[in-house]
C-alpha cells in the first residue's frame, strides 16, 4: 500500500485552448515547490499524483503543495491494486471507526467488473460489518471514503480533501512589480496578485542611514516568506534618503509623504520597465492612512503611465491581517523596525492634497537629478 | 575599526580561548563522571579562582550559569515572594524577571532613580517592609554608568528587615570596579563576556548558608543549584579571562577614567550633552546628540569606522530606553542617546579618532536634515 498525494487543480479547466499552457506552468510550479524533497510527479486524467516520497516528510511536502496557486485541493491517499480485497484494506485505513460515512466510487476504467454503485455498496457493507459503530449517511456523511478506479489496474483510496491555495498558476498572468514596505499590507497585496497567476517582482525603498539594516532584513524575510507562494525569489531596493532630505528641506511639511510617494511611483515605474513588469502593485487600502485617500492615490497615479493594481483597496485592516496571518507574513510584518516613512513623518500630513499645490511644491526639487541618484543606489538580493 | 561598545560585549581574549580549548580537547570528560577527575579538578580550580577575586571563598560560593541573565533570573525567581523591591534602573534581566513575578502575584515595587541613573536610597528604603523578600539593585547602571552603593544599601536594607535577601547585578562592575562582597550581599550576578570571556558563561555568587532553590533541575550539578553538564570550555575561558582582566584592574580603571574624560572633552558640546555622571563607572560614557537620533548617528559613525552603542544593546529594538526614561529624560534627549564603552584594549589614539567621527557624524546629519 503506497501513500500518494492526489492534487486537483482549480480554474485551469476553464481555459479552453490554452489549457495545455496553463498545465505546463502549473507543473513547473509544483516541481519548484517540491524541489529538494524526494518525490515523483505524474500527470493523470484531470489531476496530478505525487508518489515515491519520504513519508516522514509528507507533512512538509503537503504544506508546500498547499501553497502552489492553481491547487484546488489535495488528498493523501493509498494506491493499491484494484482487486476487492486490496481496495477494502485501503478503505479501512482511511475510514474512521465510528460515526456516519459513505463510500463514493469513480471509475476511469469503465471495464471494471463492478459499477461504481456496486463497488461502493460492497466496500460500505464490509466496513459496516467490521465496525458496527459506523452508520451510513449518503446525504450528509461525517466522512467520505473515496475510491478512484484507474485504468492501469490500480485504485486510489482516500478520505479527506484538504483545501489548496486556489487561484491560477503563477506565471500565467504576466508580471507586476510590488512596492513592498515591510508592513502588513504589501506582502498580502503581493500574495493576492500571485494568486491570480501574476509573477510578482519586489521593490523596497529604504532610506539609509535613517533606516537600518534590520528594516531591510525584515523585508528580505518577508520576501522569503512570499517566495513560498512562487513570488519572485529576489528583492530590489532603492535608497530614497536624499529625496526625503530634499523634500524635508524645501517643501511644505504636510506634503512630505505625498511627495515622497510620487517619487516612489516614478522610481517604481522605471524599475518595472527594467524588469519587464507590466504594472505596479501596492498594498494601499482606501482611507487607511493619510496618503491612501482618493486624493493621495490620484496624486501618485498622476506621475505614472503603468496601471497600478491595488488588490486591497476595499479591504478593512482586520481582513488584511487575517490573510497576513494565514499566509504567515503577519508575525514578521509587525516586528518593530522603522520603514522609510516614519523618520520624516510630519505631525499633520495633508489628507486631501490638491494636485496643483503638490505640483507647485515639487517644482522646488530637481526631480530628474534626484531620480537618477536614487536609481543608482539599486541593489539586488537573490534570496 | 574602533570598537566602543564594550559594555555590550568585549572581544574575547585569544589566549584564554586557546588555553581552555587545548584543555577540553585533551580532557573532554564529563566533570561529574567517575573518571572525570582531571576535568573536575579544572572546574574546581576555575571556580575558586574566579570567586576569590571578589569574595572570601570561606564566606561565599559560586554557581556557574549560562550568563548574567540566568544569574539574575535565578535570584529573582527563587527569592521573589510577597513583595520585591527593585530599582527603576535595572537591566532587562532583572526588570523582566520582576515583571514575571508580578504576573504571578508578587507585588513589585520600583525604587526611583535620579537623573544619573543611580537609585534614590531613601526612596528605596521606604519601600522595604517586613514582608519584602528581596531587594535587587544593579551595581553599575549599564546605560549611564552610575554606580550604586550596594554595600551601604544592603546594610540599611538588612537593618530594616534582616530576613530580606539582597541581590545585585554586578555584570558591569565585575573585573572593572574594585569589589569585595561582604555578608550583607546575599547574591551577586557576573558575566564572562563583558571582560574578555565568552558569551554563554556567567555566575551567581551566593553567600554561604543563604537558602536558594534551583531553577533548573536535573543531574544535580553545581551543588544541586544548577543542573546541566558543566560548560567547562566556557568556564575555563572565563577563569583565564578574569585572571587577565583582574591583573591590571586598578591601572585600567585609572586609564579608563582618563579616556572617558578625554573623549568627553573632545566631543563638540554644541552637538552633545553628557548623561553619564562624573563619579560613574569610567568604562561608560553616555551622551545625547542634541536634536538628532542616536541610531542614525550610530550608522554614520560605523561608516567612519567607529562602533558605538545606542543605550543598551539588549533594548535596542524598543523605541526608547526604559531606564533613561526613568531618569526623567524626555523625547529629544532619549532619541539622541549614544553609549560609548571602553575596554583595556581601547587606546588614546582611538579615542581621538572616535571623537572626530562622532563630531563629524553629528555635524553631517545636522546639515542633512537642517
Amino acid at each position: 500500500m503506497e501513500k500518494v498525494i492526489i492534487i486537483r487543480y482549480a480554474e485551469i479547466h476553464l481555459k479552453g485552448k490554452n489549457r495545455g499552457y496553463f498545465e505546463r506552468v502549473f507543473c513547473v510550479n509544483l516541481e519548484r515547490a517540491m524541489k529538494g524533497l524526494k518525490h515523483e510527479l505524474h500527470r493523470t486524467s484531470g489531476r496530478y499524483l505525487v508518489t515515491a516520497f519520504d513519508e516522514a516528510r509528507m507533512e512538509e511536502l503537503c504544506g508546500r503543495i498547499s501553497r502552489v496557486f492553481g491547487v484546488h485541493s489535495y488528498s493523501v491517499g493509498l494506491c493499491v491494486p484494484y482487486d476487492l480485497d486490496s481496495v477494502y484494506r485501503a478503505a479501512r485505513e482511511v475510514c474512521p471507526r465510528a460515526g456516519s460515512f459513505k463510500v463514493q466510487t469513480h471509475r476511469a476504467d469503465k471495464k471494471y467488473p463492478m459499477t461504481s454503485m456496486e463497488l461502493s455498496a460492497h466496500i460500505g457493507g464490509r466496513l459496516l460489518d467490521e465496525f458496527p459503530q459506523l452508520t451510513v449517511d449518503v446525504h450528509e456523511p461525517g466522512h467520505t471514503v473515496c475510491i478512484d478506479i484507474r485504468e492501469n489496474g490500480t485504485a486510489l483510496v482516500f478520505g479527506k480533501f484538504e483545501r489548496g491555495a486556489g487561484g491560477m498558476p503563477v506565471g500565467t498572468s504576466g508580471k507586476g512589480l510590488l512596492l513592498i514596505s515591510g508592513g502588513i499590507d504589501s506582502p498580502v497585496a503581493g500574495y493576492m496578485m500571485a494568486k491570480r497567476g501574476m509573477t510578482v517582482e519586489l521593490l523596497h525603498f529604504h532610506s539609509y542611514p535613517y533606516t537600518n539594516d534590520g528594516a531591510k532584513e525584515k523585508v528580505k524575510e518577508l520576501a522569503r516568506l512570499l517566495a513560498r507562494y512562487s513570488v519572485s525569489g529576489r528583492l530590489l531596493t532603492l535608497n530614497v534618503a536624499h529625496i526625503q532630505e530634499e523634500i524635508h528641506a524645501k517643501c511644505a511639511a504636510e506634503l512630505n509623504v505625498t511627495l515622497l510617494r510620487r517619487f516612489m511611483f516614478r522610481l517604481a515605474e522605471q524599475t518595472a520597465r527594467d524588469v519587464n513588469a507590466k504594472c505596479l502593485i501596492t498594498g494601499e487600502s482606501l482611507g487607511q492612512v493619510a496618503s491612501q485617500t482618493i486624493e493621495g492615490i490620484t496624486s501618485s497615479n498622476a506621475v505614472v503611465k503603468l496601471p497600478v493594481l491595488r488588490p486591497l483597496i476595499g479591504f478593512d485592516k482586520e481582513e488584511i491581517v487575517l490573510i497576513a496571518k494565514k499566509i504567515g507574513t503577519f508575525e514578521t510584518s509587525v516586528l518593530p523596525y522603522e520603514d522609510c516613512c516614519t523618520v520624516f513623518l510630519p505631525d499633520f500630513p495633508a489628507i486631501r492634497p490638491k494636485l496643483s499645490f503638490i505640483e507647485e511644491e515639487e517644482k522646488k526639487l530637481d526631480a530628474e537629478a534626484l531620480m537618477r541618484e536614487a536609481l543608482a543606489t539599486k541593489e539586488v538580493f537573490e534570496l | 575599526m574602533i570598537y566602543l561598545d564594550n559594555a555590550a560585549t568585549t572581544q574575547p581574549f585569544g589566549g584564554a580561548m586557546a588555553q581552555a580549548g587545548e584543555f577540553v580537547q585533551k580532557c573532554y570528560f564529563n566533570p561529574s563522571a567517575q573518571y572525570g577527575g582531571e576535568a573536575s579538578a579544572a572546574l574546581k580550580e576555575a571556580r575558586a579562582s574566579i570567586l576569590e577575586k571578589i569574595a572570601d571563598p570561606a564566606q561565599f560560593e559560586l554557581i556557574f550559569t549560562s550568563g548574567g541573565t540566568e544569574a539574575d533570573n535565578h535570584a529573582l525567581l527563587a527569592c521573589g515572594r510577597r513583595n520585591v523591591v527593585i530599582s527603576a534602573g535595572e537591566h532587562a534581566a532583572v526588570y523582566e524577571a520582576g515583571v514575571h513575578l508580578k504576573n504571578a502575584g508578587v507585588e513589585l515595587r520600583f525604587a526611583p532613580v535620579g537623573q544619573d541613573g543611580g537609585v534614590r536610597e531613601e526612596a528605596l528604603l521606604s519601600l522595604v517592609d517586613e514582608r519584602t523578600s528581596l531587594v535587587s539593585v544593579v551595581h553599575v547602571n549599564n546605560e549611564t554608568g552610575a554606580v550604586n552603593d550596594i554595600f551601604g544599601l544592603a546594610r540599611r536594607v538588612k537593618e530594616k528587615n534582616p530576613r530580606c535577601a539582597f541581590h545585585s547585578d554586578g555584570v558591569q562592575a565585575f573585573g572593572k570596579l574594585p569589589v569585595r562582597l561582604n555578608g550583607d550581599i546575599d547574591l551577586y550576578s557576573v558575566s564572562a563576556h563583558k571582560i574578555g570571556g565568552l558569551r554563554g558563561t556567567g555566575a551567581l555568587i551566593k553567600r554561604k548558608g543563604f537558602p536558594l532553590q534551583p531553577l533548573l533541575h536535573g543531574g544535580g550539578q553545581e551543588g544541586g543549584l544548577r543542573s546541566g553538564t558543566e560548560n567547562l570550555f566556557g568556564i575555563m575561558d572565563f577563569a583565564f579571562a578574569a585572571a587577565e582582566k583582574f591583573k591590571n584592574a586598578e591601572a585600567d580603571l585609572a586609564r579608563m577614567r582618563e579616556l572617558r574624560e578625554r573623549l568627553w572633552q573632545l566631543l563638540d558640546q554644541d552637538l552633545y550633552v553628557r548623561l553619564s555622571p562624573a563619579d560613574g563607572s569610567p568604562y561608560i560614557l553616555t551622551v545625547s546628540a542634541r536634536g538628532l537620533r542616536g541610531e542614525i548617528l550610530q550608522r554614520l559613525c560605523a561608516e567612519r569606522g567607529v562602533i558605538v552603542g545606542t543605550g543598551s544593546a539588549c533594548s535596542s529594538k524598543k523605541p526608547h530606553s526604559r531606564v533613561l526614561e526613568a531618569c526623567g529624560y524626555k523625547g529629544d534627549v532619549l532619541d539622541g542617546v549614544l553609549r560609548m564603552s571602553f575596554s583595556p584594549a581601547t587606546n588614546e589614539e582611538e579615542i581621538v579618532l572616535a571623537a572626530q567621527a562622532l563630531n563629524a557624524a553629528a555635524a553631517a546629519l545636522k546639515a542633512r536634515i537642517g
